[in-house]
């Protein structure tokens, strides 16, 4: 299994091609919308880990 | 030297594929060795199996090739379920986790699977994919390519123009308007299960009359141009629907046949009328694809088509493009479907690094070798009893002429959905008793299923009209039986008088020339009835211990392994 910071980087490198792609095809709009999905989705999955993150989440949504 | 690793999967059929050097050196489906029918997963097995067989390790891969855009796949999902809103809102949080929570991270997933940085994994596109597959294996140097399929990204289906090494786009159909969906939702509309029954519907299509044509008109509208529209009414995509269609389709063509009632055709009405549906599927698709196949000959002028995606897995419909479309040549790579794009991939980064085009695929044994030594010690714990032969081909022989029904096991295992000769069930072709103890007692399939015919090349054109040709060795194209041979092989002659024939020649690698050979000098008919050595519902048997399984399990007449005969003991 690599380390963290490998698997850190392979997902950044993953989100700028994402992001290449969207602009190249200029569906700007989208770049918002997917970047607040995925946000969404990193607290939901800390919420289940961490009790104390749970409120923030509760505030947001 | 460049390896390069081509990958499909997460959605069906996943696969691996192996090109060194510009040569195919594996091609293997994860299901054969998973042992889950059309395994969706990545093909975790199936890249060791191909490491394996180049006698490499992940570290000497110059590149690993996904043979799709998570990224384009991303956005038409996006781009669907806000066109498709608030009807979409239902399926919005289901579509966009399995988006946003796995397929986007596909290429950081292949890279910790094969063990390869994350630099060397990327994407192609899954069309593009699917061209390469077909064109740069096929015989031809200038071909046009017809890739059509459920979906792929945006785009549905695709013409290009491949020269050499070069694979030019020409023209796409963008999603939904898809023959693959089309006739998955008729699939399903008939009780079959979706990305595996669509071959039964094709069987069925045979026993009916196409009378629904003006019902499809109002479902599918045909250009002059090739391109075609579907009416969304009556299908459920965009709202990520679980059959693929909706209420209206129903309306428009009755109930839908619950899934799993036996057949009836003989007796029920309705089931007469599900067979004129799937008749009528069959003659609309035949009728787009042989328009987009014109449109391919008008746009390049060329001599040969190549064909792949799942649509070019219908044998009934490749027999009419050869036909009538104005191609002198017609090639099929043989796993057509989803799979097949994990060669195609392998092939683009291979023509990417300078390696050229392998030699035109002669072969399918591109899986792993069966182990003789693994059988033996499994039989003798099993309590099968297990004989040497000098020479396998005679007994095997022997054993079909006594009425048997004898699975063949030989060398690699094949690539792709047919089983070719290397692991195979064989019998007769002319019993009708034999077909109904193999549909019915081994197989279970549906009594209308036909089984298909292998004959050796040279003779083929004896006892089958348009054979031999480029489809004939892989079993993608159907061929009419010749009258007067109906009789002595109605065991391989489906109710229209067709077969899904393979050619074999008889120099080829394996058992099977020369247990045609051997056929041919007893009977003077060089032709066996070979269907694929699996029971209900498994993946084709890849190595000893699924061959034993299945001895074990069927009530077959013995199981050749090489030069090893293993029978249950009476």
């Amino acid at each position: 299994m690599p380390s963290f910071l490998v698997r850190s980087a392979s997902r950044a490198r993953t989100l700028l091609e994402l992001l290449q792609h969207l602009l190249k095809r200029r569906r700007f709009f989208m770049i918002p919308l997917v970047l607040v999905l995925l946000l969404a989705g990193v607290l939901l999955l800390l919420s289940e880990g961490l009790s104390y993150v749970a409120p923030f989440v509760y505030t947001i949504f | 030297m460049a390896a390069i690793l081509g990958i499909s999967g997460l959605y069906h059929d996943a696969a691996a594929a192996l090109v060194i050097d510009g040569q195919v050196v594996a091609a293997i489906q994860e299901e054969r060795l998973s042992r889950i029918k059309n395994d969706p997963s990545l093909p975790r097995l199936a890249v060791a199996a191909c490491l394996r067989q180049g006698g490499i390790r992940a570290e000497d891969l110059s590149a690993v090739l996904f043979y799709e855009s998570p990224y384009r796949k991303l956005e038409r999902v996006l781009h669907w379920l806000l066109q498709a809103y608030p009807a979409s809102a239902r399926h919005f949080s289901k579509a966009l986790s399995a988006q946003l929570g796995e397929k986007l991270w596909v290429l950081d997933q292949v890279a910790e699977l094969v063990g390869v940085p994350r630099a060397r994994v990327r994407p192609t596109s899954h069309h593009l994919s699917h061209a390469a597959s077909a064109f740069l294996v096929s015989p031809y140097q200038d071909a046009a390519i017809l890739t059509v399929d459920g979906v792929g990204e945006d785009v549905t289906t695709a013409l290009y123009r491949g020269t050499g090494t070069r694979i030019e786009p020409l023209l796409s159909l963008p999603y939904p308007h898809s023959l693959g969906l089309l006739y998955a939702a008729i699939t399903a509309y008939l009780g079959f299960e979706v990305n595996e029954g669509e071959h039964k519907v094709m069987g069925l299509a045979a026993l009916g009359q196409p009378r629904y044509r003006q019902e499809f008109e109002r479902l599918i509208q045909l250009h002059a141009d090739g391109s075609f529209e579907l009416a969304a009414r009556y299908f459920s995509y965009e709202a990520g629907g679980e059959l693929g269609f909706s209420p209206a389709l129903e309306q428009l063509l009755g109930p839908r046949r619950t899934p799993g009632t036996p057949w009836a055709l003989e007796t029920s009405e309705a089931d007469r009328r599900y067979a004129d549906v799937a008749a009528t599927l069959q003659s609309v698709t035949e009728d787009a694809l042989l328009e987009l196949a014109r449109r391919a000959k008008r746009e390049t002028g060329a001599d040969a088509l190549c064909l792949a995606g799942g649509v070019a897995l219908n044998a009934v419909a490749n027999r009419r493009l050869l036909r009538e479309a104005g191609f002198a040549h017609v090639f099929v790579q043989p796993a057509a479907g989803d799979a097949g794009g994990a060669l195609g991939a392998a092939l683009l980064g291979a023509v990417e690094a300078g390696d050229g085009r392998p030699p035109p695929l002669a072969h399918v044994a591109l899986g792993e070798p069966i182990k003789v030594d693994e059988a033996r010690a499994l039989a003798h714990h099993l309590g099968l009893s297990a004989e040497q032969l000098t020479d396998p081909a005679a007994s095997v022989c022997e054993l079909l002429l006594q009425g048997g029904i004898v699975g063949v096991c030989n060398g690699a295992f094949e690539w792709g959905p047919r089983a070719l000769g290397q692991r195979s069930l064989l019998a007769l072709p002319g019993s009708l008793a034999t077909r109904e103890r193999l549909n019915r007692v081994i197989k279970q399939r549906e009594p209308f299923r036909p089984f298909a015919p292998a004959v050796l090349r040279e003779r083929a054109a004896e006892f089958f009209s348009d054979a031999p040709n480029d489809l004939t060795p892989f079993m993608t194209s159907v061929c009419d039986v010749r009258p007067l041979h109906r009789q002595a092989l109605a065991g391989v002659t489906h109710a229209d008088g067709t077969a899904r024939v393979q050619t074999v020649n008889a120099t080829a690698q394996g058992l099977l020339p020369a247990v045609l050979s051997g056929l041919e000098r007893a009977t003077g008919v060089p032709i066996a009835l070979n269907t694929s050595l699996n029971g209900p519902g498994e993946p084709i048997v890849a190595h000893a211990t699924d061959a034993l399984a299945f001895l074990s399990a069927h009530a077959i007449d013995g199981l050749v392994i090489e030069d090893y005969l293993f029978r249950r003991r009476s």
